[in-house]
């Protein structure tokens, strides 16, 4: 009870701190004259922009009861338009072929969310890939396999001695063109390669701090070594790795954004574009960096409940 | 023929020699037979190879020269399923190496659940009665962690019967506990001995191997010095120099 109004106190610095912070950047850009429009990037996350419809063919226009039709000269089937919600031409209109015919009210997803999803989806794909790549190499690292184990070593030795960004090229060059990759795959297969390397490693040091009497006590059970690691020791080295899984998996999230450099319109590639699209380069990239701590935040905010739900035991 | 001869001997090892790789010579030409139902104590100082001997029964450690046969199956024939093998040797560690991720009972059903593939609801009773036999009904449904020591050890012979085996193995079950503890760890495995389970167990309890053992093996420096009767090894005259060092010792 003594110590509440201590604590108050820190609490009220650090709210002072970041409000500082705060008005620091802010005085910060209006020395260079930066006129913050945030306004402007609310385009590119919400999309209002109405949709042109536009006439494929030359023809005639005819309207009835909000209901457009379009009656072609070359004999195409009537184009029949119900849901504009402004026509721009009148009853009995000659149309002629790219003329704009009317507007559609539309809400759609922005520039910047649609490479959040994208970032989402190379993120997730990658996860579950490098955790099983992670787990193979773990196994092959720790087997009495000569071949196995070497095999597993020069995986982690050579992924984790090479920037990643010249993985993804060498992926998306090399490999890309021999084996016919789509530039998502290779994205997918290079962050997965990548990570799977440190998952790896993490799995080894984890399964490698459970006590040899496990495996002993499962052994002498009759189970055989696929089954005592699958239901004795496995289960214990992931939940003893999940802190140092967490960092490595939102490592991923944040690495994904290098696989913009083969053009994948992940949200930093959109970042990008909007930024030369709208001259908002402040609020868009402060907005990217906001959106990929949304991911990062919820990625570990689920694996902080997996955590609490494993600690209860053990 | 891997199950010809399937006697009254349940462990026969002939000339058992075991090098580590680190050139310790842990176990030199141990010769012994073990009939079924016998309770036999194997005693002598740290680093005597006690434990080595034991876990070459069920081949947590394989043997460099010699040969075991357990239940009539000669263990190093290429025929020989350990697995199988193992199923039938129960073994219960000083360490208890209880799953610490599994609760109680669960411990007790995972290897009838996923070895045997028996149905659940036949394990899960199976384990109560364990349970119930090891004085441990009650703390079923708790994880490992919050059970005493000697209480982990209790289960942890649930854990090695709950395999139904022929023959159990204990190295050394009660010198991890508290001295108010060993009793009751003790207590279960005079009932198994009065139930006729075949039982090997390497112990410092003087007293257990006097009450409980058919025979007493006395083991140093890998070598396996002597091999009698209770009686004999207690008895005011023991009959060995280095054995009547080692008792006198410890006593
Ligand atoms: N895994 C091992 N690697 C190398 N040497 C070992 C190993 N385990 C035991 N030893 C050695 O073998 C000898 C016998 O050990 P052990 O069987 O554990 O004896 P005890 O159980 O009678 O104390 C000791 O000298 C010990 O140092
Ligand atoms: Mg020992």
């Amino acid at each position: 009870m003594k110590e509440q109004p201590h604590r108050l106190k820190w609490h009220i610095l650090f709210a002072i701190t970041i409000l500082g912070i705060a008005a620091g950047i802010y005085s910060a850009s209006q020395t260079i004259n930066y006129n913050w429009q945030w306004h402007r990037v609310l385009p590119y996350i919400v999309d209002t922009s109405p949709v042109d419809i536009i006439a494929q063919g030359d023809g005639s226009a005819s309207i009835n009861n909000n209901s457009l039709t379009i009656t072609y000269d070359n004999g195409a089937p009537d184009r029949i338009i119900n849901n504009a919600d402004t026509i721009l031409v009148s009853d009995g209109d000659i149309i002629f072929e790219g003329d704009l015919l009317a507007r559609q009210e539309n809400v759609r997803m922005g520039v910047l969310i649609e490479g959040l999803l994208t970032t989402l989806e190379i993120s997730v794909i990658s996860l579950f890939f490098s955790l099983f790549i992670g787990l193979v190499a773990a196994l092959m690292r720790i087997s009495n396999n000569p071949f196995s184990k070497n095999l597993s070593l020069l995986y982690v030795e050579v992924i984790r001695g090479t920037p990643l960004l010249v993985q993804i090229f060498i992926v998306y060059f090399f490999l890309g063109t021999v084996f016919d990759l789509e530039r998502f795959t290779a994205g997918i297969v290079a962050l997965s390669v990548f990570t799977g390397a440190y998952v790896a490693e993490i799995l080894r040091s984890g399964i490698q701090s459970i006590s040899p009497g496990q495996m002993e006590a499962a052994r002498s059970l009759g189970m055989t070594y696929p089954k005592a690691m699958m239901y004795v020791i496995l289960p214990q080295a992931f939940k003893r790795t999940l802190p140092p899984m967490a960092s490595q998996l939102i490592n991923l999230i944040k690495d994904s954004s290098l696989v913009s450099v083969i053009s994948i319109t992940d949200l930093t590639k959109a970042g990008r574009e909007v930024v030369s699209g709208s001259f908002a380069t402040f609020e868009v990239w402060f907005t990217v960096a906001a959106l990929y701590l949304l991911l990062t935040s919820t990625l570990s905010w689920a694996i902080q409940r997996i955590e609490k739900r494993l600690a209860n035991n053990g | 023929m891997v199950n010809a001869y399937k006697g009254n001997d349940m462990v026969v090892t002939a000339n058992v020699d075991k090098i580590y790789p680190n050139n310790c010579h842990a176990l030199k030409k141990v010769t012994t037979n073990i009939k079924r139902g016998e309770v036999v104590v194997i005693i002598g100082p740290s680093g005597s190879g006690k434990s080595t001997f034991l876990r070459t029964l069920n081949q947590l450690e394989t043997i460099t020269d010699g040969d075991i046969i357990v239940d009539g199956v000669n263990m190093y024939d290429e025929r020989t399923n350990i697995n199988k093998l193992r199923e039938n040797v129960g073994m219960v560690f000083q360490s208890f190496n209880l799953f610490p991720h599994l609760t109680v009972k669960e411990n007790v059903m995972l290897a009838p659940l996923k070895v045997s593939k028996l149905p659940k609801s036949e394990v899960d009773a199976e384990a109560q009665t364990l349970l119930k036999r090891v004085g441990l009904a009650e703390k079923m449904d708790v994880y490992p962690a919050q059970l005493s020591g000697g209480q982990q050890q209790r289960v942890a012979i649930a854990r090695a019967l709950a395999m139904k085996p022929d023959m159990m193995l204990f190295d050394e079950p009660t010198s991890a506990l508290d001295p108010e503890m060993v009793g009751e760890v003790l207590d279960v495995m005079k009932s198994l001995a009065a139930e006729g389970m075949t039982m090997i167990v390497v112990t410092h309890e003087m007293g257990f191997a006097n009450e409980v053992a058919d025979r007493v093996l006395f083991m140093e420096d890998g070598v396996l010095l002597v091999d009698d009767i209770p009686e004999n090894i207690f008895g005011t005259v023991a009959n060995h120099p280095r054995l009547q060092k080692f008792l006198s010792n410890i006593l």
